[in-house]
């Protein structure tokens, strides 16, 4: 898909879709090749295992492959090619990290992601993107840098760099780890997450969605499965975007907000590492790159027609794009988990393997985030978008392929809603687990009506926070506020400091030369005035042995 | 009922209706949780609608504390 992806510029609007649909099929054809390695290159005596297949990477890449469709068909309206090569080479590059066999070759599709992916930012064409694009590109490309330096440690202890099981308590193990949760969008690393993708072009936020955060999801799968402190990162990265979901006015923030907490879900069952969890994790994975992907759609549709994704200039689109917001409500519904949408088979896997430990308190930390999921993002995105009757934003309908493809993405997330025997037989491990009894449906739908309830109930009485047009920081303002912050008036002081102390030793430079001239010339050391130049050998020739005395006494 | 309706409107009246069906789906069938707090009649309902109010009552204070203006990292 990559190399193909170089043809792109070169073709005219339509073929180029429609290229772009074959080479996405060209590379489906990989995923019926069934498990095993398939290709492996050995260069300067390292092996490189290519393309190796499990019953973890299928998922993803049926995943993947089908994302990538959609991206294209969501993007076919744009009619210059550069996005388009970005896209192509992008889900190009996630779809071969997840076949890559080493951490060497994961390594190289790693970073390939980072570099293509940038342009969709830079693809926002405002200031902001521009800045957002390299901040991104910092801490994706720093993230990869953790993961090569793993990856060497681990070649220098094993002799090969295996993407296998790591073990958290070894140095390479923690390097690896770090990249995987800079990726991930781990409590305090998530900021890039919320900068940029809200900055990238309509279609460039719907294909970011889907493919990188996901990819670390898999690697973690695959590397850390069962590794307990993640059950707690987990917890913690559902828990605390909730809030600034609800005080955030850009609504495709919000949804970024909403992605990490979703991760959070994903990231919690694989660290409790049981088949049941971990076909949690990769079904989460898969319901949410359809119905974020699909809310991101919506989103962008709006931006798209009307210039602006801020809840406080949006509202009463329903009349103008009906079609888009149903789609739209069919993605919150699947993200709030209503019976009967993809959200709740997936959701469900995750909180009965919690139940299933015992780990009472996470699992009532995930029901907290059950709950809340419909209010900050799932009630609120189409309702300030569509419905909040304030804005006088005349518009239309969303155009043809951004409508095809989100009616697409909805069919899934119902199909696999209604049918999730079918859905679960992608999965890892076979198992037999029934998301619809009455317990389950009674239990969920409680939770989600009273939710509702709430929210109504805080709207009805005016309680709910108006939507202003603000900024709220997030854990990049540590590096973009609070490093500079502190380091800049720090390197200032230092800077300072330095002139001072550099005037001070020239004032004691000059000095002693001066004291020194005097007493040698008094006592007729030398017969006639001496050179300037011959003085301050002598004095550096004395200050070198003084320096050398003081060296061989206490040293 | 038109009355509610008129007050409250259809959406928020229907949300209303399907909180008393669930409620009352519960006392009917035998519904079973995870853990066994679950277990504590109509547990989901309530624990729903507090979550809720707690995100917001959360959220409305950290608003005073993280919420600068829209040109903050532009200056």
């Amino acid at each position: 898909m990559i190399i193909g992806a170089l043809l792109i510029p070169f073709l005219p609007h339509i073929i180029r879709q429609i290229y772009m649909l074959v080479l996405i099929l060209i590379s489906a054809y990989a995923l019926t090749l069934g498990f095993g390695t398939h290709t492996k290159i050995t260069l300067m005596d390292i092996e490189f295992i290519l393309f190796q297949s499990d019953p973890l990477t299928l998922p993803f890449a049926i995943i993947f492959h089908v994302a990538a469709v959609l991206n294209v068909m969501y993007g076919a309206h744009v009619k210059h090619w550069n996005q388009h090569m970005a896209i192509m080479s992008y889900s190009g590059a996630a779809i071969a990290a997840v076949h890559a066999g080493d951490l060497l070759t994961l390594f190289v599709w790693w970073e390939a992601t980072a570099i293509t992916s940038v342009f969709l930012i830079l693809a926002g064409k405002t200031k902001r993107a521009y800045g957002a694009a390299f901040r991104y590109l910092i801490f994706q490309i720093g993230s990869g840098m953790f993961l090569l330096a793993g990856a060497i440690l681990l070649m220098s202890e094993n002799g090969n760099a295996e993407f296998k099981n790591f073990d958290i308590n070894s140095l390479y193990g923690q390097l690896i780890f770090i990249a995987f949760g800079i990726k991930a969008a781990f409590p305090l690393l998530n900021g890039w997450l919320q900068d940029s993708y809200p900055e990238a072009s309509e279609i460039g936020t719907v294909a970011l969605s889907s493919f990188t955060t996901k990819l670390a999801v898999f690697c973690f799968a695959k590397s850390f499965a069962g590794t307990e402190i993640l059950i707690l990162i987990g917890a913690i990265m559902t828990f605390y975007p909730m809030f600034f979901a609800i005080i955030e006015n850009d609504l495709r923030r919000v949804l970024t907000y909403c992605l990490n907490s979703q991760l959070g879900f994903m990231i919690v069952a694989i660290g409790i590492g049981t088949e049941l969890a971990i076909n949690g994790a990769v079904a989460h994975a898969i319901v949410h790159i359809l119905y974020k992907g699909l809310l991101f759609m919506g989103m962008g549709a709006v931006l798209y027609r009307t210039g602006t994704c801020k809840a406080s200039e949006l509202g009463g689109l329903f009349k103008y794009m009906p079609i888009t917001a149903i789609c739209t409500i069919i993605g919150a519904v699947s993200l709030s988990a209503f019976p009967l949408f993809s959200g709740f088979v997936s959701k469900t896997l995750i909180l009965s393997s919690l139940g299933k430990e015992g780990l009472v308190f996470f699992y009532f930390m995930l029901l907290f985030s059950s709950a809340g999921v419909l209010i900050y993002s799932g009630i609120r995105v189409p309702f300030f978008a569509f419905f909040a009757n304030k804005s006088n934003i005349e518009s239309k309908e969303a155009p043809l392929n951004m409508i095809i493809t989100m009616i697409s993405a909805s069919i899934l997330c119902i199909l696999i809603g209604v049918l999730p025997s079918y859905f679960y037989n992608f999965l890892p491990y076979q198992i037999h687990y029934q998301p619809y009894d009455f317990s389950h449906i009674v239990g969920q739908m409680q939770l989600l009506v009273f939710s509702a309830l709430a929210f109504i109930f805080l709207w009805h009485f005016k309680i709910y926070p108006s939507e202003i047009n603000s900024t709220i920081l997030n854990s990049d303002w540590i590096f973009r506020k609070m490093i500079p912050g502190v380091c800049l008036p720090l390197l200032d002081l230092v800077n300072k400091l330095n002139q001072k102390l550099y005037k001070f030793l020239e004032y004691l430079f000059e000095r002693t030369r001066n004291i020194f001239a005097n007493t040698m010339i008094k006592n007729k050391v030398f017969d006639r005035e001496v050179g300037q130049d011959t003085l301050i050998i002598v004095q550096l020739f004395i200050i070198l042995l003084v320096f050398i005395f003081v060296w061989k006494i206490y040293l | 009922m038109r009355f509610l309706i008129e007050k409250f409107g259809k959406i928020n009246i229907s949300v209303l209706f399907l909180c008393i069906i669930f409620l009352i789906l519960e006392l009917i069938g035998h519904r079973h949780g995870e853990t066994s707090l679950e277990d504590i009649l109509f547990f989901p309902a309530i624990f729903g609608f507090l979550s809720c109010i707690i995100i917001f009552g959360i959220a409305i204070s950290l608003r005073l504390l993280l919420m600068k203006d829209e040109d903050y990292y532009d200056e």
